[in-house]
Protein backbone atom coordinates (compact mmCIF):
# COMPACT_ATOMS: atom_id res chain seq x y z
CA UNK A 1 0.00 0.00 0.00
CA UNK A 2 1.17 3.73 -1.04
CA UNK A 3 1.52 5.63 1.73
CA UNK A 4 2.41 9.41 2.25
CA UNK A 5 5.97 9.80 4.02
CA UNK A 6 6.03 12.64 6.64
CA UNK A 7 8.03 15.88 5.24
CA UNK A 8 10.85 16.86 5.99
CA UNK A 9 10.40 17.76 9.92
CA UNK A 10 12.23 21.43 8.86
CA UNK A 11 10.79 21.75 6.01
CA UNK A 12 7.27 20.73 8.15
CA UNK A 13 8.09 23.15 10.74
CA UNK A 14 9.32 26.42 8.47
CA UNK A 15 6.02 26.72 6.71
CA UNK A 16 3.60 26.02 9.49
CA UNK A 17 5.87 28.87 10.84
CA UNK A 18 5.68 31.36 7.86
CA UNK A 19 1.66 30.66 7.73
CA UNK A 20 1.21 31.68 11.34
CA UNK A 21 3.82 34.37 11.78
CA UNK A 22 1.11 35.53 8.68
CA UNK A 23 -2.01 35.36 10.67
CA UNK A 24 -0.39 36.87 13.12
CA UNK A 25 0.66 39.71 11.08
CA UNK A 26 -3.17 39.92 9.55
CA UNK A 27 -4.35 40.12 12.95
CA UNK A 28 -3.53 42.99 13.40
CA UNK A 29 -5.19 44.75 10.94
CA UNK A 30 -8.42 42.76 11.23
CA UNK A 31 -8.53 43.66 14.91
CA UNK A 32 -7.77 47.49 14.55
CA UNK A 33 -9.88 48.10 10.70
CA UNK A 34 -13.60 48.55 11.08
CA UNK A 35 -15.30 45.19 9.88
CA UNK A 36 -19.05 46.46 10.28
CA UNK A 37 -21.35 49.81 9.60
CA UNK A 38 -25.14 50.39 10.77
CA UNK A 39 -26.62 53.16 9.40
CA UNK A 40 -30.04 53.86 10.98
CA UNK A 41 -31.82 57.27 10.78
CA UNK A 42 -29.79 60.04 13.25
CA UNK A 43 -27.30 57.40 14.12
CA UNK A 44 -24.24 56.07 12.27
CA UNK A 45 -21.98 53.21 13.87
CA UNK A 46 -18.69 51.56 12.87
CA UNK A 47 -17.70 48.77 14.89
CA UNK A 48 -14.27 46.82 15.40
CA UNK A 49 -14.59 43.23 15.84
CA UNK A 50 -14.03 44.38 19.73
CA UNK A 51 -16.07 47.93 19.86
CA UNK A 52 -18.97 45.48 18.27
CA UNK A 53 -18.14 42.73 21.11
CA UNK A 54 -18.79 45.58 23.69
CA UNK A 55 -21.71 47.13 21.91
CA UNK A 56 -23.07 43.80 22.04
CA UNK A 57 -22.44 43.25 25.92
CA UNK A 58 -23.75 46.92 26.84
CA UNK A 59 -26.89 46.10 25.00
CA UNK A 60 -27.66 43.14 27.33
CA UNK A 61 -26.70 40.45 25.13
CA UNK A 62 -23.78 38.75 27.59
CA UNK A 63 -23.99 35.51 26.18
CA UNK A 64 -23.93 36.65 23.09
CA UNK A 65 -21.11 38.74 23.19
CA UNK A 66 -19.16 36.15 25.01
CA UNK A 67 -19.56 33.88 21.90
CA UNK A 68 -18.38 36.29 19.59
CA UNK A 69 -15.64 37.31 21.78
CA UNK A 70 -14.38 33.67 22.04
CA UNK A 71 -14.95 32.54 18.52
CA UNK A 72 -13.39 36.15 17.09
CA UNK A 73 -10.65 37.06 19.33
CA UNK A 74 -9.81 34.03 21.91
CA UNK A 75 -9.87 31.54 19.67
CA UNK A 76 -7.64 32.95 17.31
CA UNK A 77 -5.20 34.12 20.04
CA UNK A 78 -4.80 30.87 21.23
CA UNK A 79 -4.62 28.85 18.53
CA UNK A 80 -1.66 30.88 17.18
CA UNK A 81 0.03 30.88 20.73
CA UNK A 82 -0.70 27.12 20.75
CA UNK A 83 1.04 26.52 17.35
CA UNK A 84 3.62 28.69 18.15
CA UNK A 85 4.52 26.84 21.73
CA UNK A 86 3.92 23.37 18.99
CA UNK A 87 6.49 24.72 17.01
CA UNK A 88 9.08 25.65 19.44
CA UNK A 89 9.02 22.66 21.41
CA UNK A 90 8.80 20.33 18.00
CA UNK A 91 12.57 22.28 16.93
CA UNK A 92 14.07 20.72 20.46
CA UNK A 93 16.47 17.55 20.18
CA UNK A 94 14.23 15.75 22.90
CA UNK A 95 10.39 16.12 23.14
CA UNK A 96 8.45 15.77 26.49
CA UNK A 97 4.96 15.09 26.48
CA UNK A 98 4.24 14.09 22.85
CA UNK A 99 1.01 12.67 24.00
CA UNK A 100 -0.37 15.93 25.32
CA UNK A 101 1.04 18.10 22.77
CA UNK A 102 -0.83 15.80 20.01
CA UNK A 103 -3.99 16.34 21.92
CA UNK A 104 -3.11 19.70 21.84
CA UNK A 105 -2.50 19.97 18.61
CA UNK A 106 -5.92 18.40 17.98
CA UNK A 107 -7.60 20.41 20.31
CA UNK A 108 -6.24 23.56 18.21
CA UNK A 109 -7.38 21.87 14.84
CA UNK A 110 -11.29 21.20 16.20
CA UNK A 111 -11.44 25.34 17.49
CA UNK A 112 -9.72 27.16 14.23
CA UNK A 113 -13.04 26.76 12.33
CA UNK A 114 -15.23 28.66 14.51
CA UNK A 115 -12.74 31.95 14.36
CA UNK A 116 -15.20 32.31 11.00
CA UNK A 117 -18.07 33.00 13.10
CA UNK A 118 -17.28 36.53 12.64
CA UNK A 119 -17.12 36.26 8.48
CA UNK A 120 -20.77 35.00 8.59
CA UNK A 121 -22.20 37.46 10.91
CA UNK A 122 -21.08 40.37 8.68
CA UNK A 123 -22.12 38.83 5.19
CA UNK A 124 -25.59 37.42 7.01
CA UNK A 125 -25.93 41.27 8.23
CA UNK A 126 -24.75 43.10 4.87
CA UNK A 127 -27.18 40.58 2.99
CA UNK A 128 -30.44 40.76 5.11
CA UNK A 129 -30.40 44.64 6.52
CA UNK A 130 -30.60 46.91 3.21
CA UNK A 131 -33.57 48.82 4.09
CA UNK A 132 -32.21 52.26 2.48
CA UNK A 133 -32.32 55.11 4.74
CA UNK A 134 -34.25 52.93 7.26
CA UNK A 135 -31.62 50.86 8.17
CA UNK A 136 -28.54 49.41 6.32
CA UNK A 137 -25.67 47.48 7.26
CA UNK A 138 -21.91 47.54 5.81
CA UNK A 139 -19.05 45.33 5.54
CA UNK A 140 -16.11 47.49 6.05
CA UNK A 141 -11.91 46.32 5.24
CA UNK A 142 -11.47 44.68 9.08
CA UNK A 143 -13.53 41.53 8.00
CA UNK A 144 -11.49 40.61 4.77
CA UNK A 145 -7.99 41.02 6.40
CA UNK A 146 -10.06 38.89 9.52
CA UNK A 147 -10.88 36.35 6.86
CA UNK A 148 -7.13 35.70 5.25
CA UNK A 149 -6.43 35.46 8.95
CA UNK A 150 -8.28 32.86 9.68
CA UNK A 151 -7.38 31.24 6.07
CA UNK A 152 -3.56 31.61 7.71
CA UNK A 153 -3.96 29.95 10.91
CA UNK A 154 -6.07 27.01 9.22
CA UNK A 155 -3.32 26.24 6.57
CA UNK A 156 -0.77 27.07 9.54
CA UNK A 157 -2.65 23.91 11.47
CA UNK A 158 -2.67 21.42 8.62
CA UNK A 159 0.64 22.46 7.23
CA UNK A 160 1.97 21.17 10.94
CA UNK A 161 2.80 17.52 10.82
CA UNK A 162 1.95 16.34 15.01
CA UNK A 163 3.88 13.06 13.62
CA UNK A 164 7.45 15.30 14.26
CA UNK A 165 6.28 15.30 17.50
CA UNK A 166 7.04 11.69 17.55
CA UNK A 167 10.04 10.98 16.17
CA UNK A 168 11.50 7.48 17.45
CA UNK A 169 10.13 4.73 15.54
CA UNK A 170 7.31 2.60 17.74
CA UNK A 171 6.43 -1.02 17.58
CA UNK A 172 3.04 -1.73 15.89
CA UNK A 173 0.58 -1.67 18.81
CA UNK A 174 -2.71 -3.77 19.22
CA UNK A 175 -5.73 -0.67 19.93
CA UNK A 176 -7.57 -1.47 23.53
CA UNK B 1 -12.91 -3.67 11.33
CA UNK B 2 -12.00 -3.59 7.66
CA UNK B 3 -12.18 -6.68 4.94
CA UNK B 4 -8.75 -6.39 4.13
CA UNK B 5 -5.83 -6.43 6.81
CA UNK B 6 -4.49 -2.89 5.95
CA UNK B 7 -3.11 -1.68 9.43
CA UNK B 8 -5.14 0.89 11.16
CA UNK B 9 -2.42 4.28 10.90
CA UNK B 10 -3.08 6.80 13.60
CA UNK B 11 -3.55 10.38 11.68
CA UNK B 12 -2.02 12.10 14.24
CA UNK B 13 1.22 10.22 15.53
CA UNK B 14 1.32 8.03 12.99
CA UNK B 15 1.53 4.62 14.99
CA UNK B 16 0.11 1.31 13.20
CA UNK B 17 -2.09 -0.63 14.70
CA UNK B 18 -3.29 -4.29 14.03
CA UNK B 19 -6.99 -4.69 13.02
CA UNK B 20 -9.50 -5.26 15.33
CA UNK B 21 -13.09 -6.40 15.40
CA UNK B 22 -15.36 -4.38 16.88
CA UNK B 23 -18.99 -4.56 18.39
CA UNK B 24 -21.87 -1.87 17.62
CA UNK B 25 -20.86 1.28 19.94
CA UNK B 26 -16.91 -0.02 20.54
CA UNK B 27 -14.03 2.39 19.29
CA UNK B 28 -10.65 2.05 19.00
CA UNK B 29 -8.34 4.72 20.51
CA UNK B 30 -4.65 4.58 19.12
CA UNK B 31 -2.47 2.95 21.87
CA UNK B 32 0.38 6.31 22.16
CA UNK B 33 -1.84 9.29 21.52
CA UNK B 34 -5.56 8.45 22.56
CA UNK B 35 -7.05 9.23 18.97
CA UNK B 36 -10.32 7.43 18.04
CA UNK B 37 -8.80 5.16 15.29
CA UNK B 38 -12.40 3.62 14.55
CA UNK B 39 -15.74 2.70 15.98
CA UNK B 40 -18.54 0.75 15.37
CA UNK B 41 -21.72 2.66 14.84
CA UNK B 42 -24.78 1.94 16.75
CA UNK B 43 -27.04 2.79 14.07
CA UNK B 44 -25.74 0.34 11.65
CA UNK B 45 -23.79 -0.19 8.63
CA UNK B 46 -26.33 1.68 6.68
CA UNK B 47 -26.56 5.05 8.74
CA UNK B 48 -23.32 6.80 6.99
CA UNK B 49 -25.04 6.56 3.82
CA UNK B 50 -28.61 7.24 5.36
CA UNK B 51 -27.02 10.87 6.56
CA UNK B 52 -25.24 11.68 3.15
CA UNK B 53 -28.23 11.25 1.41
CA UNK B 54 -30.64 12.90 3.82
CA UNK B 55 -28.29 15.82 3.63
CA UNK B 56 -28.06 15.80 -0.04
CA UNK B 57 -31.69 15.91 -0.79
CA UNK B 58 -32.08 18.98 2.03
CA UNK B 59 -29.68 20.77 0.35
CA UNK B 60 -31.32 22.35 -2.18
CA UNK B 61 -34.38 23.46 -0.38
CA UNK B 62 -31.63 25.31 2.00
CA UNK B 63 -30.05 27.22 -0.97
CA UNK B 64 -33.13 27.87 -2.36
CA UNK B 65 -36.18 28.47 -0.23
CA UNK B 66 -35.98 31.98 2.01
CA UNK B 67 -33.88 31.58 4.86
CA UNK B 68 -34.80 34.59 7.09
CA UNK B 69 -37.13 37.56 6.40
CA UNK B 70 -36.84 40.83 7.91
CA UNK B 71 -39.23 43.87 8.27
CA UNK B 72 -38.87 47.70 9.00
CA UNK B 73 -42.03 50.25 8.88
CA UNK B 74 -43.85 48.37 6.64
CA UNK B 75 -40.66 47.44 4.37
CA UNK B 76 -40.09 43.44 3.70
CA UNK B 77 -36.92 41.67 2.74
CA UNK B 78 -36.38 38.12 2.74
CA UNK B 79 -32.90 36.75 2.77
CA UNK B 80 -31.40 33.22 1.00
CA UNK B 81 -28.29 31.51 2.01
CA UNK B 82 -25.86 33.20 -0.81
CA UNK B 83 -27.41 37.04 -0.11
CA UNK B 84 -25.09 37.87 2.11
CA UNK B 85 -22.29 36.74 -0.47
CA UNK B 86 -24.38 39.14 -3.14
CA UNK B 87 -23.85 41.60 -0.89
CA UNK B 88 -19.99 41.29 -0.10
CA UNK B 89 -19.83 41.04 -3.98
CA UNK B 90 -21.45 43.96 -4.26
CA UNK B 91 -18.99 46.01 -2.09
CA UNK B 92 -16.63 44.80 -4.11
CA UNK B 93 -15.08 42.06 -1.27
CA UNK B 94 -14.90 39.75 -4.16
CA UNK B 95 -12.60 37.28 -2.83
CA UNK B 96 -14.26 37.36 0.66
CA UNK B 97 -17.79 36.90 -1.07
CA UNK B 98 -16.21 33.27 -3.17
CA UNK B 99 -14.77 32.66 0.16
CA UNK B 100 -18.20 32.58 2.42
CA UNK B 101 -19.75 31.07 -1.04
CA UNK B 102 -17.91 27.83 -0.56
CA UNK B 103 -17.33 27.59 3.11
CA UNK B 104 -21.39 28.39 4.06
CA UNK B 105 -22.75 26.52 0.76
CA UNK B 106 -21.08 24.65 -2.15
CA UNK B 107 -17.91 22.90 0.04
CA UNK B 108 -20.75 21.70 2.49
CA UNK B 109 -22.98 20.21 -0.67
CA UNK B 110 -19.81 19.00 -2.48
CA UNK B 111 -18.22 16.94 0.76
CA UNK B 112 -21.90 15.36 1.19
CA UNK B 113 -21.77 14.18 -3.08
CA UNK B 114 -18.34 12.74 -2.26
CA UNK B 115 -19.66 11.35 0.95
CA UNK B 116 -22.65 9.67 -1.17
CA UNK B 117 -20.12 8.73 -3.63
CA UNK B 118 -17.99 6.88 -1.25
CA UNK B 119 -20.52 5.21 0.94
CA UNK B 120 -23.30 4.31 -1.30
CA UNK B 121 -21.58 2.00 -4.37
CA UNK B 122 -20.64 -0.41 -0.96
CA UNK B 123 -24.05 -0.46 0.11
CA UNK B 124 -25.57 -1.48 -3.62
CA UNK B 125 -22.76 -4.13 -3.75
CA UNK B 126 -20.79 -2.18 -6.22
CA UNK B 127 -17.13 -0.68 -6.10
CA UNK B 128 -16.31 2.96 -5.83
CA UNK B 129 -15.46 4.84 -8.53
CA UNK B 130 -11.71 6.24 -8.11
CA UNK B 131 -12.32 5.61 -4.12
CA UNK B 132 -8.83 6.92 -3.16
CA UNK B 133 -9.19 10.09 -5.09
CA UNK B 134 -13.12 10.55 -3.27
CA UNK B 135 -11.31 9.75 -0.32
CA UNK B 136 -8.64 12.94 -0.55
CA UNK B 137 -11.60 15.40 -1.56
CA UNK B 138 -13.18 14.23 1.64
CA UNK B 139 -10.80 15.20 3.75
CA UNK B 140 -9.44 18.20 1.63
CA UNK B 141 -13.37 19.69 1.77
CA UNK B 142 -13.70 18.09 5.51
CA UNK B 143 -11.52 20.96 6.52
CA UNK B 144 -13.18 23.92 4.69
CA UNK B 145 -16.83 22.45 4.94
CA UNK B 146 -18.54 25.12 7.92
CA UNK B 147 -21.93 24.88 8.12
CA UNK B 148 -22.45 24.50 11.41
CA UNK B 149 -20.30 27.74 12.15
CA UNK B 150 -22.90 29.37 9.98
CA UNK B 151 -25.54 28.50 11.38
CA UNK B 152 -23.95 29.71 14.58
CA UNK B 153 -23.83 33.10 12.97
CA UNK B 154 -27.14 33.10 11.55
CA UNK B 155 -28.48 32.50 15.16
CA UNK B 156 -26.32 35.65 16.61
CA UNK B 157 -26.96 37.77 13.75
CA UNK B 158 -30.95 37.02 14.87
CA UNK B 159 -29.83 38.19 18.25
CA UNK B 160 -28.38 40.66 17.19
CA UNK B 161 -31.19 41.93 15.04
CA UNK B 162 -33.73 41.96 17.89
CA UNK B 163 -33.73 45.79 18.40
CA UNK B 164 -32.55 46.80 15.16
CA UNK B 165 -35.90 45.30 12.54
CA UNK B 166 -38.40 42.44 12.97
CA UNK B 167 -36.96 39.04 12.11
CA UNK B 168 -38.84 35.78 11.33
CA UNK B 169 -37.05 32.67 10.24
CA UNK B 170 -37.98 30.89 6.93
CA UNK B 171 -38.10 27.31 5.83
CA UNK B 172 -34.49 27.75 4.42
CA UNK B 173 -33.02 28.31 7.58
CA UNK B 174 -34.72 24.77 9.27
CA UNK B 175 -33.69 22.53 5.90
CA UNK B 176 -30.11 24.19 6.27
CA UNK B 177 -29.74 23.50 9.91
CA UNK B 178 -30.87 19.82 9.43
CA UNK B 179 -28.74 19.77 6.21
CA UNK B 180 -25.77 20.49 8.31
CA UNK B 181 -26.79 17.78 11.61
CA UNK B 182 -27.03 15.11 8.75
CA UNK B 183 -24.03 16.21 7.24
CA UNK B 184 -21.89 16.35 10.51
CA UNK B 185 -23.44 12.96 11.57
CA UNK B 186 -22.34 11.54 7.71
CA UNK B 187 -18.68 12.99 8.06
CA UNK B 188 -18.24 11.54 11.58
CA UNK B 189 -19.51 8.04 9.83
CA UNK B 190 -16.99 8.66 7.32
CA UNK B 191 -14.26 9.20 9.77
CA UNK B 192 -14.30 6.19 11.86
CA UNK B 193 -15.66 3.83 9.02
CA UNK B 194 -12.41 4.63 7.19
CA UNK B 195 -10.48 4.75 9.88
CA UNK B 196 -7.91 7.45 8.91
CA UNK B 197 -7.08 5.07 6.05
CA UNK B 198 -7.68 6.01 2.15
CA UNK B 199 -8.72 3.09 0.53
CA UNK B 200 -7.26 1.54 -2.53
CA UNK B 201 -8.55 1.55 -5.69
CA UNK B 202 -8.47 -2.13 -5.79
CA UNK B 203 -9.07 -3.06 -2.75
CA UNK B 204 -12.61 -3.46 -1.29
CA UNK B 205 -13.77 -0.42 0.42
CA UNK B 206 -14.82 -1.25 4.19
CA UNK B 207 -18.58 -0.42 3.89
CA UNK B 208 -18.97 -1.63 7.69
CA UNK B 209 -16.80 -2.91 10.20
CA UNK B 210 -16.59 -6.21 10.28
Amino acid sequence: MKRRLPRLRSENLANASALAAAAAVMLVPANLLPVLTTRQPGQNRTDTIFSGTVQLWRSGLGAIAIIVFTASILIPMLKLLGLAWLILVARRRRIRNARRLTQLYAALDFIGRWSMLDVFLVAFLSGLVQFGALSSVEPRPGIVAFAVAVVFTVLATQAFDPRVLWREPQPPATSP
Amino acid sequence: MSSSSTPLVCRLCGQEHRPVSLAPGDRAVCARCDTVLASRPRLGPDAPVAFALTGLLLAPPAMLLPFVSAAKLGHDRAALLFTGVEALWDQGMHLLAIWVCLCGGAVPAALLVTLAGLLLPPRLGRQPLRPRMLWQAAHAFGHWAMPEVQVLAVLVALMKLGKLVDVAIGPGFWCYVAMTLALLCAWHSFEVTFANTPPEETADVPASPS
